[in-house]
């Protein structure tokens, strides 16, 4: 991310660590040190380094390196939808 | 195994002003868990209709400081939240927060150091529970901390910071005030760019692990600096607030 | 398939003295059910902002017709406008009363193709990914349009520009930011959010939020 644009909707983007939250609640431990590989460009992220867009619909989490989609997460009234089509994978620490 | 964070009703026991713009807020949990500084805790509000809003506030207090959370708030005038926080809470009421959450953004004494601290505005809060911690660790790994505010009293935690490096010549504080600086100020006047970075972590000679946290805008501009300037990017962690402050 | 949780809400907790949001009287009846009023405009957003430059701009209608159409930004320019003011309703909750557009409506632009008899949906597309799907037959009749202007001026990057679609009587996710092109389907497929728990038509009215709804 170079160029620096001063528009809101760059101004409310903020870190995948934020959405800490709603990924603990799906996955039942932190998500935030899980490493998702990005399916269109094979880099290598943190969920919680990831590009982190929460105000929408739904919460949309982007490759810092080439911008897709990595996952995307939508809580309705009677459920909550996890996509991750543009990750590869997530590689997670074992837990001791 | 961690536990499920679940939304939890904590007690407002004490509200403190921090500047003319920020508050800090202490509440009792019925479950409080030490959390790792650096997280945040996702605080909700309900209105009488069933309508909820949910915002995340970092944690400012160390996990030292057992059984309770500090919230440090900068209110946003326009803003949904932080009004209500500011302006409706008192102690005595009840919030609902679930955490601590978030184990990116994290700095323990045992993580080591140099460690070089990049703050805007509210995006302190973080960072301090991780000087408190350091402090309360006694810790004695190098630490700098560069801090941008627009103006003398948006200085949050100034005399606590201050406190902190007289009684520890491993911690320096760098200030930066973009919109007016104190009378007399020799120090940096102006938003935090490649220059001052460059100057604030020579001695650490780019081994320094770096914590960047503010407004959204800032965040970014101190991070393709620091990117451009040739460190890590694994050494980099950021926290983007949104558009707090800018 | 994406992965589905349950949700457990916890019942009962409410925010001494926060009011949430507000559905005043005098509006009531232009609100759509579950909707509040604001009065500034929100940002929607699911990615960053794109730039591309007006002069690599370009605005197709393809698929189901005859032959696809390719407009530049000065040729679109040249296009015969509409000024309309209509609410729009996002379904975040919020709605926004008297918002002001300018811009080509979907009837000027289909005026330029032949349609092929077998086309009943439209797909947009955007700069940046972003899609969204609506029945053809609820864009014609000046229930659509491709805005450029909000308010007298260039529509703002944050909000679409330099060009989004609007669609008023959908909700305002239907209403594509950043909108490069529009292809026409004989059967309807889900964009976006579609694709992920909301509802594949939409109607703020009839509170069509969710699939299920
Ligand atoms: C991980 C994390 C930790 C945080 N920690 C802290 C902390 O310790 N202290 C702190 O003070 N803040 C913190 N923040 C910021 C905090 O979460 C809120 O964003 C902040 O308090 C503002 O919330 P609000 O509801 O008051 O304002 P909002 O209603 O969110 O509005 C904020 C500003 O943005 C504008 N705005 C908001 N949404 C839109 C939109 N969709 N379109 C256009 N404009 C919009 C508003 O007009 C207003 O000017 C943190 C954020 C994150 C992600
Ligand atoms: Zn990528």
């Amino acid at each position: 991310m170079e160029r620096i644009e001063a528009d809101m909707n760059t101004a409310l983007m903020v870190d995948g660590n934020a959405v800490a939250g709603e990924l603990q609640r799906i996955f039942g431990r932190d998500m935030t040190m899980a490493v998702a590989r990005c399916a269109g460009c094979a880099n290598e992220a943190e969920m919680g380094a990831l590009m982190a867009f929460t105000r929408g619909p739904g919460v949309v989490l982007r490759c810092p390196a080439c911008q897709a989609a990595i996952a995307r997460i939508v809580e309705t009234p009677s459920a909550i939808y996890l996509e991750a089509r543009g990750a590869t994978y997530l590689r997670l620490a074992a837990q001791s | 195994m961690q536990p499920l964070i679940e939304w939890q009703a904590g007690t407002v026991t004490e509200i403190r002003p921090e500047t003319p713009q920020t508050k800090s807020f202490t509440l009792a949990l019925p479950k409080w868990t030490a959390h790792r500084p650096g997280q945040h805790y996702d605080v909700r509000l309900t209105a009488p209709d069933g309508y909820q809003t949910q915002r995340s506030y970092s944690i400012a207090s160390a996990p030292e400081q057992v059984g309770e959370l500090e919230l440090t708030v900068e209110r946003i005038p326009d803003g949904e939240v932080s009004p209500y926080l500011h302006d409706v809470l008192v102690p005595g009421d009840q919030l609902e927060v679930r955490g601590p959450i978030g184990g990116y953004f994290v700095w323990e004494v045992g993580l080591g150091g140099p460690l070089l601290l990049v703050a805007g505005g509210s995006g302190i809060v973080p960072l301090m529970a991780m000087l408190r911690h350091r402090a309360a660790q006694r810790a004695t790994l190098p630490a700098r901390l560069l801090y941008s505010s627009r103006v003398p009293d948006g200085v949050i935690y100034r005399s606590e910071l201050v406190q902190l490096s007289d009684r520890d010549h491993a911690l320096e504080l760098f200030f930066t005030f973009t919109r007016q600086a104190p009378e007399g100020w020799t120090g940096y006047r102006r938003r935090i760019d490649e220059a001052m970075l460059t100057e604030v972590i020579r001695p650490f000679e780019e081994r320094a692990r770096v914590y960047v946290c503010g407004p959204t805008l800032l965040v970014e501009t101190v991070a393709n600096a620091l990117v451009r300037m040739g460190l890590p990017t694994e050494l980099i962690r950021t926290e983007r607030f949104g558009p707090t402050g800018s | 398939m994406p992965l589905r949780y349950t949700i457990q809400p916890v019942a009962g907790f409410i925010s001494r003295g926060f009011l949430g949001r507000r559905r005043p009287a005098e509006v009531e009846n232009r609100l759509p059910p579950g909707q509040y009023l604001v009065t500034d405009f929100p940002v929607l957003s699911a990615g960053p902002t794109p730039h591309t430059p007006l002069d690599r701009w370009s605005f197709t209608i393809e698929g189901l017709v005859q032959s696809p159409v390719t407009w530049s930004w000065d040729e679109f320019q040249k296009l015969p406008t509409q000024t309309v003011t209509v609410d729009i309703s996002c379904v975040t909750k919020w709605t926004k009363l008297d918002t002001k557009w300018r811009g080509v409506t979907f009837d000027t632009l289909l005026q330029a193709v032949q349609v092929e008899p077998t086309a009943h949906y439209v797909m947009a597309y955007s700069d940046g990914g972003y899609t969204t799907n609506l029945p053809l037959d609820e864009m014609v009749n000046g229930q659509a349009f491709v805005a450029y202007e909000f308010d007298g001026k260039p529509l703002a990057p944050e909000h679409g520009g330099p060009a989004r679609l609007v669609v008023p009587h959908l909700y305002f996710w239907k209403s594509a930011k950043w909108i490069r092109g529009l292809r026409l389907m004989e059967r309807n497929a889900p964009g976006f959010w579609e694709s992920l728990g909301y509802h594949i038509h939409g109607d703020p009215w009839k509170e069509e939020r969710y699939s299920g709804d």
